[in-house]
C-alpha cells in the first residue's frame, strides 16, 4: 500500500497545477451536489416538519365579524365536512410600514397571542423577549426581508375609515414568529401577535368594528370539500354577485386553504431547488467527463513510467490502483472541501428563499447526505479510473517504454495539405480537430451543457431585471397600470369616458373577477366584453372567447376536468346554468389554477345582476401610477370611486421577492457556467499542451512561431466551442420555456412564455465563444515555454 | 576557401542547476564556410550537440555573437528565431522528430508551407526531393510510425531540405538506426552537399564523420583540433586512416 500511495502522491507533485484544477472541479460538483441535495430533500421535509409542529387547518374562512352570522355559525358548528374547527378573532388593517427603506403595503392581521389554539398554532422563530406595553411578534420575514431587529419600533400607518386621517400605530419588536398561514405577504396576510391588554389597546385606536375579522379553521373530511363549505357560506350570506376585487372590508371574505400556502410558500423555493439539482447534475457530469479525459490523459503521459514501472516489476493491478488512489485522493480532497463549503453557503440561499417564503429554514450537517454525496463522487472516481485504466493490464513493458499506448493510433491522414485550401495553422488545426474527435465531442458536450444552463440563467435573468412583463403575467394577470373600482350600483358611463379622456390615460376597459361554477366545482372567471384588447395574452393553446358561451379554462382546471378544446363545460351561478365551449387553454395561479374566462354578456345571462366594477386602467408609459391615482381620487367622491389600486406598485412589490430568487439564481448559474467554461478550458488545454508536447517543440524547431502554434491549438479547441455553444444556446431558447413549464406547473403554468430576446441568446453565445477563444489563447501562451531545444534534449 | 557563412565570436553558453552554474561552451570562435560538409565531433557531454543548437537559434547562448551572413542572431528573440530557421535552416535529427499524426508527405510540406510559397510548387518540389531519397510514391501518404527508421529518417532529411535552407544542421542522423539505413542516410546527405547543400553534422560515429570534409573536435568546451579531409569519395583508405589519426590525436 505504501508503494501506491508513494507512486500516486508522485504523480500528483509532479502535475501540481492541473490536479489543483481537478481538485477545483471536484470542490464545485461536491459543492454543488451537497448543496442541492440538502436543499431539495431537507427544505421540503422542513415544512412538513413545522406542519406537524403547528398543525395548520386544512382550511381558514376569514369574514368580518358582521357576516358572521348566527346563520353562517349554525352551518359551519353543524357541517358534516368539518370534523374539527377552532374560531379565532383577529383585527385586520390595511397598512403601510417601511420595509427595505420604502414604504409598502401590508395587510396586518393581529392576534391575541394569549388565546389557546389547538390547531393551526404559531410560535417563536429565534430569540424573543418579554412583553411590554405596545409589544409585537412579527413574522420572521420582517427580520430576514424588512431588517427589523429586537426592540426596534415598527410603526403601522393607515387611514381612518371614518376621518380619512392617517394614524399611526406603533410598536417594539419582541421577537419572531412562524405561523403557517399567516407568515408570507404571499399568502395574503401577515399575523402579529399582542398580548391581550395591547390586542385591547389597538382594538380601541383602530376603533372600527368593520375591521374585526372572524377566522374559522377547520379541518376537513376531504381537503376538497372547501369549496363546499365555501359555496355554503356564500349562498347564506349571498355574496356571490360581488366581484372577487372587494373594495370595502365589510365584504371580505377570503377562503386559504392550507395546499394554497403550501404552494405559495413551497413552490418558488421547490422549483429553484429543482432547478439547483438539475444545474449541479450537469455540472458534476461536466466535471466527471473532465476527470475521464484527465485519466486517460494521465495515462497516456506516463506511459514510458508505466513501463519503467512493468520493467522493475509492479504488477499491473498494482499500477491500475496507484492510478485510481492518485485520482480518488483528489476527489477525496476536493469534494470533502466543496461539501464543507456548502454549508456556510446554504444560509444565503435559505435567506434568498425566506424573502418570499417567510420560512426560517436552518441546516445543521447531514452526515447522510453528505456522506452520500461524497461516496457517490467517489464511487464514480474509482469507476472512471478503473475504466480508463483497466486496459493498461494488456500493455506490455516493451510498448510502454516505447510510448505506445493503448490509445492513440493514426489511421487516417484528414485534410491532405496538399489539397487542403487555407491558411497553413487554420488547416493544421482542422486537421488536429478531425484527429481528435472523441476530446472534441467531448469539449463539444461540455459546451452544450454549460451554455444551456447559461441562457437559462440569461434568459431568467433578463425576464426578472430587463423586461419583467412575462414574469408578472405568471399568476395569470392582465397587466395595466392601475385599476378604479367604481359602485355597481352607480351609473359609470360618464365616470368611464372621464377616466378615458384624463392625461396620460392609454386605454381603459373593465375586467372582472367572479365565482361561477364549472362542472359543478368552484372556479373564478374573468369577465370582460372583449379578449382581443386584453394585453396580457395568456392562452397557451386555442383562443379567448369571442362568440357566444365559449369559455376558456386555466389548464390546471382543464387537466382536473378532463376536458380540452372543443369539449363543453356546464357553468353555473346560482340557479342559473349553461353549456360552454371550450375554446382555449391558459396559464395562470389565480385560485390555485382554476379560473376561466368568459364574455360579460354570457355572465350577465348567468347573473342579469351583474354590473361590472373594475376598471382597468393602462397608462401611457413612464406615467406614475401613484400620482395618477391621486388624480383620480381627486376627480370622483368615494361613492362612485369605491378605491383605487396602484397596480404597478402592487406588481413590483409583489414579484420583488421571485424577481430576486430567480435573478439571483441566473445570476449564480451564468457565474458558476462561466467558471466551469475556465476550469474546463484551462484543464483540457493545459492537458493537450503538455501531452502534445512533443509535437509542439517539433513545430517550433521547423520554424513555427509561438503565435501560430497558439492560434493552431485555439482554433483547434474552438471548433468544438463554437458548434456546442450554438447547439447549447438554441437548446437554451428553445427549451427554456419547456424546463419553467415543467417546474412552474404546479403554479398554473402550464407553457411558460419567458421572453427569448434572440440579441441576448447571441450575444451570450458569441461572448461565450470569444471568451473561450481568448482563454484558449491566454491559456496556450504557455507554449512559448516549450523550447524547441527542451524537446531534442529531453 | 568558401564564403562563410556562420561565424561566431566568444559564444558561450552555461547551465545551470540550482547554485552550480556549468560552463559547456568556452568563448568559442568558429567560422563555417558554404557548401562544406562540417562534422562536430568530441566526447560525450563535450558539448557537441550545444554548439549545434547555438549555431541553428534553436538554443540560446549564454554571450558572444553569431553571425549567420551579415545578421546577428545571438540576439533575436524566440519568434524572430523561429522565422530565421524556417528561412535558413533543415534540421535532421537523431530521433526524427517526424510529426505522428501527419503522413509522410504533410510532414514535409507543413514545412514547406510555412514559407507560403506557391503551393503546387512545394508539392512539386516534396515529391522530386522524397523521390531521390529514394522514397516510393506508396510510403509517401503513410504515417511514420508505418515506416522504418531508414525510411523516416530519409523524410527527414526531405523535410529539411524542402525550403532549400542555407545550412542543414543534422544531430546524430544515423545514431538510431542500423548499419544499412545509417549508411543510406548518410549517402543521401552526401548526395545534397555535393549538389552545394552546406551540412553541419554532430556525429560521434567514425563511418558518418568521414563523410564530412572539414571535422571540427570540441574538447571541454572549446575547439581542441581540427581536420581537413576534403570532398567524400567512396573507398578512399587514405581518408579514413586520416580521420583515425586526428581523433587518435585528439584522444578519442
Amino acid at each position: 500500500m505504501y508503494k501506491l500511495w508513494m507512486l500516486a502522491s508522485a504523480n500528483i507533485r509532479k502535475t501540481k497545477s492541473v490536479s489543483a484544477t481537478l481538485v477545483g472541479m471536484f470542490i464545485i460538483a461536491a459543492f454543488l451536489l451537497n448543496a442541492g441535495l440538502l436543499v431539495v430533500i431537507n427544505y421540503g421535509g422542513f415544512f412538513n416538519t413545522l406542519k406537524e409542529e403547528l398543525l395548520p387547518a386544512d382550511v381558514y374562512y376569514m369574514l368580518p365579524d358582521a357576516l358572521y352570522t348566527d346563520e353562517v355559525k349554525a352551518y359551519l358548528d353543524g357541517n358534516e365536512h368539518i370534523p374539527e374547527m377552532q374560531e379565532n378573532d383577529m383585527l385586520l388593517l390595511d397598512s403601510k410600514i417601511i420595509s427595505k427603506g420604502k414604504e409598502q403595503s401590508f395587510n396586518i392581521l393581529f392576534n391575541n397571542m394569549d388565546e389557546q389554539r389547538e390547531i393551526s398554532k404559531w410560535k417563536f422563530v429565534g430569540e424573543h423577549l418579554p412583553a411590554e406595553e405596545m409589544s409585537v411578534y412579527v413574522p420572521d420575514i420582517f427580520k430576514a426581508v424588512s431588517g427589523y431587529q429586537l426592540n426596534d419600533k415598527i410603526q403601522l400607518k393607515f387611514a381612518d375609515k371614518k376621518t380619512a386621517a392617517e394614524k399611526t400605530l406603533s410598536f417594539t419588536v419582541k421577537g419572531y414568529t412562524e405561523d403557517i398561514f399567516f407568515s408570507s405577504s404571499d399568502t395574503g396576510f401577515m399575523g402579529f401577535y399582542l398580548t391581550s391588554d395591547t390586542y385591547k389597546k389597538v382594538a380601541d385606536i383602530i376603533n372600527n368594528p368593520e375591521y374585526n375579522m372572524h377566522v374559522v379553521f377547520a379541518n376537513l373530511d376531504a381537503v376538497d370539500n372547501a369549496k363546499t363549505v365555501e359555496s355554503g357560506i356564500r349562498e347564506i350570506l349571498h355574496l356571490n354577485s360581488a366581484s372577487l376585487l372587494a373594495a370595502d372590508v365589510s365584504s371580505l371574505f377570503v377562503v386559504i386553504d392550507l395546499e394554497l400556502v403550501e404552494m405559495a410558500r413551497c413552490m418558488m423555493a421547490t422549483m429553484i431547488s429543482v432547478m439547483m439539482v438539475v444545474f449541479s447534475m450537469i455540472i458534476v457530469i461536466v466535471c466527471l467527463l473532465v476527470v475521464r479525459f484527465r485519466i486517460v490523459n494521465s495515462i497516456e503521459e506516463d506511459i514510458m513510467k508505466i513501463g519503467s514501472l512493468k520493467a522493475i516489476g509492479y504488477t499491473s493491478r498494482q499500477i491500475i490502483l496507484s492510478v485510481i488512489l492518485q485520482f480518488l485522493l483528489l476527489a477525496g480532497m476536493g469534494s470533502l472541501a466543496g461539501i464543507a463549503l456548502s454549508y456556510p453557503a446554504l444560509p444565503a440561499v435559505a435567506a434568498v428563499f425566506e424573502q418570499q417564503s417567510g420560512l426560517k429554514w436552518e441546516q445543521a450537517f447531514d452526515g447522510a447526505i453528505s456522506s452520500s454525496a461524497l461516496f457517490t463522487l467517489l464511487l464514480i472516481v474509482v469507476l472512471v479510473a478503473w475504466m480508463a485504466a483497466r486496459n493498461l493490464s494488456r500493455l506490455s513493458p516493451i510498448n510502454a517504454l516505447r510510448g505506445e499506448t493503448t490509445a492513440r493510433k493514426y489511421k487516417r491522414n484528414h485534410l491532405p495539405l496538399e489539397k487542403a485550401k487555407g491558411r497553413l495553422t487554420a488547416v493544421l488545426a482542422f486537421k488536429s480537430v478531425l484527429q481528435s474527435m472523441k476530446q472534441n465531442i467531448m469539449i463539444g458536450i461540455i459546451l452544450i451543457a454549460v451554455t444551456f444552463a447559461g441562457t437559462f440563467g440569461v434568459i431568467m435573468f433578463y425576464n426578472t431585471t430587463i423586461d419583467t412583463k412575462a414574469f408578472a403575467e405568471v399568476p395569470g394577470m392582465e397587466i395595466c397600470n392601475a385599476i378604479a373600482v367604481l359602485n355597481p350600483e352607480q351609473d359609470q358611463t360618464q365616470a368611464v369616458k372621464t377616466i378615458e379622456s384624463m392625461e396620460t390615460v392609454r386605454k381603459v376597459q373593465y375586467l372582472d373577477e367572479v365565482k361561477i361554477k364549472v362542472e359543478g366545482s368552484e372556479a373564478s372567471a374573468y369577465v370582460m366584453e372583449d379578449y382581443s384588447k386584453k394585453e396580457s395574452m395568456l392562452v397557451y393553446e386555442g383562443r379567448y372567447p369571442r362568440s357566444r358561451n365559449e369559455i376558456t379554462l386555466a389548464g390546471i382546471l382543464a387537466e382536473r376536468l378532463h376536458k380540452t378544446i372543443d369539449d363543453t363545460v356546464t357553468v353555473s351561478f346560482g340557479n342559473q346554468e349553461d353549456v360552454f365551449k371550450v375554446v382555449g387553454l391558459s396559464n395562470g395561479s389565480s385560485m390555485g389554477g382554476l379560473n376561466t374566462s368568459i364574455l360579460a354578456e354570457d355572465f350577465k345571462r348567468l347573473n342579469p345582476d351583474f354590473k361590472q366594477q373594475a376598471l382597468y386602467i393602462y397608462l401611457d408609459k413612464g406615467t406614475d401610477a401613484g400620482g395618477f391615482i391621486k388624480k383620480l381620487e381627486g376627480r370622483f367622491d368615494k361613492k362612485l370611486l369605491l378605491g383605487a389600486v396602484n397596480f404597478d406598485k402592487e406588481m413590483a412589490d409583489g414579484m420583488a421577492s421571485y424577481q430576486n430568487i430567480v435573478a439571483a439564481m441566473g445570476l449564480a448559474m451564468l457565474v458558476i457556467t462561466l467558471l466551469v467554461v475556465v476550469l474546463v478550458l484551462y484543464f483540457v488545454i493545459s492537458s493537450s499542451v503538455i501531452r502534445k508536447k512533443r509535437e509542439l517543440g517539433i513545430q517550433k524547431a521547423i520554424g513555427f512561431t509561438t503565435f501560430q502554434l497558439m492560434n493552431q491549438l485555439a482554433i483547434g479547441f474552438t471548433v468544438p466551442i463554437i458548434l456546442g455553444a450554438v447547439i447549447g444556446s438554441l437548446l437554451g431558447a428553445f427549451y427554456t420555456n419547456t424546463l419553467m413549464s415543467v417546474s412552474m406547473k404546479g403554479m398554473g403554468v402550464m407553457r411558460a412564455g419567458f421572453i427569448v430576446n434572440p440579441y441576448w441568446v447571441v450575444a451570450f453565445g458569441a461572448a461565450t465563444i470569444i471568451f473561450s477563444y481568448l482563454l484558449s489563447l491566454l491559456i496556450t501562451w504557455r507554449i512559448r515555454k516549450i523550447s524547441a531545444y527542451a524537446l531534442v534534449t529531453e | 576557401m568558401n564564403n562563410v557563412i556562420l561565424k561566431t565570436n566568444q559564444l558561450c553558453k552555461s547551465f545551470k542547476s540550482g547554485t552550480q552554474e556549468q560552463r559547456v561552451l568556452k568563448n568559442l570562435d568558429i567560422d563555417i564556410y558554404e557548401q562544406d560538409f562540417t562534422v562536430i565531433m568530441g566526447s560525450s557531454g563535450a558539448g557537441k550537440s550545444t554548439l549545434l543548437y547555438a549555431l541553428s537559434g534553436m538554443d540560446r547562448a549564454t554571450s558572444g555573437t553569431i553571425r549567420f551572413f551579415d545578421a546577428e542572431i545571438a540576439s533575436l528573440n524566440s519568434d524572430k528565431l523561429a522565422v530565421f530557421r524556417r528561412q535558413n535552416c533543415g534540421f535532421v535529427f537523431q530521433q526524427m522528430f517526424l510529426l505522428d499524426n501527419m503522413s509522410i508527405l504533410d510532414n514535409i510540406l507543413a514545412s514547406g508551407l510555412l514559407i507560403g510559397k506557391d503551393r503546387k510548387a512545394i508539392v512539386a518540389y516534396a515529391k522530386e526531393l522524397l523521390t531521390k531519397v529514394g522514397l516510393t510514391e506508396t510510403i509517401w501518404r503513410k504515417f511514420p510510425t508505418q515506416l522504418s527508421g531508414g525510411e523516416n529518417q530519409r523524410a527527414a532529411i526531405v523535410r529539411a531540405l524542402i525550403n532549400q535552407p542555407k545550412v542543414v544542421f543534422a544531430d546524430e542522423p544515423t545514431g538510431s538506426l542500423n548499419s544499412a539505413a545509417g549508411k543510406a542516410v548518410l549517402d543521401v546527405l552526401t548526395d545534397v552537399n555535393n549538389s552545394g547543400q552546406s551540412i553541419i553534422m554532430v556525429t560521434h560515429d567514425l563511418h558518418s564523420a568521414r563523410r564530412g570534409n572539414r571535422i571540427l573536435y570540441i574538447k571541454d568546451g572549446v575547439i581542441g583540433g581540427e581536420c581537413s579531409l576534403g570532398k567524400y569519395v567512396s573507398g578512399d583508405r587514405q581518408r579514413h586512416q586520416k580521420l583515425q589519426d586526428f581523433l587518435l590525436e585528439m584522444g578519442w
